[in-house]
């Protein structure tokens, strides 16, 4: 049997775990670490994909890994800058807090 | 394949420990180990390049950033994230245990996994090399561009309002 | 020299204990995964006691060192000349208190001096340090080397996160700042070498930097415009990232007292001394990989001497040169410690990529120097006059001191 069940199993519990922590937390560099763990689960599916099933191109999935890991480096660059620029002016990183903009 | 049946579980108990751990230092640490776990299942896997850029970039730069920025947002956050109401909680859970079952269920259901597996490879550099130059040009040109605009982007964003303008 | 003459005794020696060991387990009817293993394990830890070693010679010769340029003696009391000071040292150290603060995370406190001698240890694994003395050959040697470095940035975070108390949480953040600031241009200036030896393999760029030009000047990258600035770059971020003088802020002990080591006592403390020198070496010799040509020898028709002895005299010269620096240099400000990275040596090393092609396309020689000049000697001098001038308008205006 190909282990390639077993590690779609994996990523796809890994995704649920980030999903729960994004909804779960309330502060927003937390939040972050959730959206961190589910782009890694699509990762690991890409690597698991390439691994073990046939493909005309050899080099696609990794590719595709290496742009995925540069956006979310990108991603978490601007997710803290916007963070940090927020608790500059509330002092909080809380987003349940950060509802000036409600009606 | 042995190795997975050791690295699984790691990866998911590291996982839990980032998605549900009290204080936001520790639960940014075990994100930090997680994903180093998940670069040792990609070499593991015969990805070694993949790894070893995983874990340059999400140790080196990614865990870095949010443990920072979580140093910097320190005065409000660790009273707050230890009292977080059972409410979200369940709240997270009751949204995150159905996207897991029809996930799982998608898996299971799916006929062609199980005789897709083909002779195991090993990538190679060069090709991805020759690959990302000529096929994925474009695709490379964008991202540096977006790697671009976040560098000064985000440093914009975070300037001092008085730089201390020493050389 | 021809490569396929037999590699020489001397030339073997360090590979001897492993090759003993390999064979006597393989006549034993050992399977060879295991053979394999132990003769690696053996390779290891060659490497290691080496380094270990070098560790304790370097604390003493470095305030020897120290002390000569400080027209001092030094230490001189343990042992002929204080040679058996570094003894005195580890009793001490091993004898002292284990201090752990009420405040500290007492797990993340014990893991943190660990986790930092790990990555240096397994970066000196993938070296080339003689052209048969290669611990692990790894394809993606010079990757691993930058991957692995990437703990030690958050083992300091850990140190001083974990002690919870003011001083190494301060301690911590610069030195992150400093790193991961410094970590760009060393990987940049790395790179230019990658591009036009076109592999990651350690022990190939090594081979590629054979050879000589004019008939004398070794081909090493140094000799070369590119090579040149990326060796420059290298070598000052290079003390950036092992925490050296003029760059020691994050534990400039007149500022906030030892940084993320300030709650550290004991072996532990020792620990944090022996990350940081053995990192110091494994740069150091990275440097030598990538530039000075590894274990080339220097001059033609020195070829008899045993490969390693060039690379473990470089290696010398070049701890040397830290030293210096540490005993000239004042330590600088942290704002011109970041600025000084983003605005002179991330822009610096980048220009140098597109030069490195130049230099690729115009074949190396005389034509190669007339068209990587440009390249590099403009955006220089326009950066040094702009900061030049910068300095010389502004009034020096004290914020928090009068």
């Amino acid at each position: 049997m190909s282990p390639l069940p077993f590690l779609l199993t994996l990523s796809s519990v890994l995704f649920a775990i980030g999903l729960f922590a994004v909804l779960s937390r309330r502060n927003a560099i937390l939040i972050l670490v959730g959206i961190e763990l589910m782009l890694n689960a699509g990762n690991l599916n890409f690597i698991a994909f390439w691994r073990f099933s046939p493909h005309p191109d050899p080099v696609a999935a990794p590719v595709f890994v290496l742009f995925s890991i540069a956006v979310a480096a990108a991603e978490a660059a601007v997710g803290l800058a916007i963070i940090l620029l927020l608790f500059r002016h509330t002092r909080t990183s809380r987003i349940n807090q950060l509802n000036s903009l409600r009606g | 394949m042995s190795f997975l049946f050791i690295l699984a579980p790691l990866i998911l108990l590291s996982a839990l420990g980032a998605a549900a751990l009290a204080r936001p230092v520790h639960a940014a640490l075990m994100l930090a180990l997680s994903l180093a776990f998940v670069a040792v299942l990609y070499i593991a896997l015969g990805a070694d390049f993949i790894g070893l850029v995983q874990f340059l970039v999400y140790i080196g730069a990614v865990a870095i950033l949010i443990v920072f920025g979580l140093l910097l947002t320190r005065p409000a956050d660790e009273a707050a994230e230890a009292a977080r109401s059972l409410r979200t909680q369940l709240f997270g859970l009751f949204c995150a245990l159905p996207v897991a079952i029809v996930l799982l269920n998608v898996v299971a259901s799916s006929p062609e996994l199980d005789r897709a597996a083909t002779a195991p490879q090993n990538l190679s550099v060069a090709a991805m090399g020759i690959s990302l130059f000529t096929t994925h040009a474009a695709a490379v040109l964008a991202v540096g561009v977006m790697l671009t605009a976040v560098l000064v982007g985000a440093a914009m964003m975070i300037r001092d309002t008085d730089p201390e303008d020493l050389p | 020299m021809s490569p396929a003459s037999a590699p020489t005794f001397l030339e073997t020696l360090p590979l001897l204990p492993q090759r003993l060991i390999g064979d006597a387990l393989r006549s034993l009817g050992i399977p060879e995964a295991f053979a394999a293993a132990a003769e690696t394990a053996v390779a290891a830890i060659i490497v290691f006691s080496l380094f270990a070693g070098m560790f304790a010679l370097l604390s003493l010769i470095e305030r020897k060192v120290l002390a000569r340029v400080q027209n001092r003696p030094g230490p001189n009391r343990v042992g002929p000349c204080g040679i058996l000071q570094p003894v005195a040292d580890g009793i001490k150290m091993l004898t002292k208190e284990d201090v752990v603060p009420v405040s500290a995370d007492r797990l993340l406190h014990f893991l943190a001096p660990v986790l930092i001698v790990i990555p240096s240890i397994l970066a000196l694994g993938v070296l080339p340090y003689g052209r048969e003395w290669v611990p692990v050959p790894a394809t993606l040697g010079l990757l691993f080397f930058f991957a692995v470095g990437a703990m030690t940035e958050l083992s300091i975070f850990l140190a001083g996160w974990a002690s919870g108390s003011k001083f190494p949480l301060l301690g911590a953040m610069r030195a992150i700042a400093q790193m991961v600031s410094y970590e760009l241009p060393l990987i940049l200036s790395a790179t230019a070498v990658v591009m036009l030896s076109g592999t990651l393999s350690l022990p190939e760029i090594v081979e590629k930097q054979g050879g000589w030009t004019l008939g004398f000047l070794p081909a090493w990258n140094l000799f070369t415009p590119w090579g040149l600035v990326a060796g420059s770059i290298f070598f000052i971020a290079g003390i950036a990232e092992a925490n050296r003088c003029p760059f020691d802020l994050p534990e400039g002990e007149s500022e906030i007292v030892a940084g993320h080591m300030t709650e550290y006592s004991g072996f532990k403390y020792a620990l944090f001394f022996m990350g940081e020198y053995l990192g110091l070496f494994a740069l150091s010799s990275l440097g030598i990989t990538l530039f000075l040509g590894g274990w080339q020898a220097p001059l033609p028709g020195l070829g008899f001497v045993p490969s390693y002895v060039w690379f473990f005299l470089k290696l010398a010269v070049v701890i040397f040169l830290f030293l210096w620096i540490r005993a000239t240099f004042p330590r600088v400000r942290m704002d011109q410690l970041m600025r000084f990275a983003w605005m002179f040596l991330i822009p610096v090393a980048l220009l140098n990529l597109p030069s490195a092609a130049v230099w690729h396309y115009a074949g190396g020689g005389l034509m190669g120097w007339l068209a990587c000049g440009p390249f590099l000697v403009l955006p220089y001098l326009a950066l040094t006059i702009h900061f030049n001038r910068k300095l010389a308008q502004s009034t020096r205006t004290y914020r928090f001191a009068e």
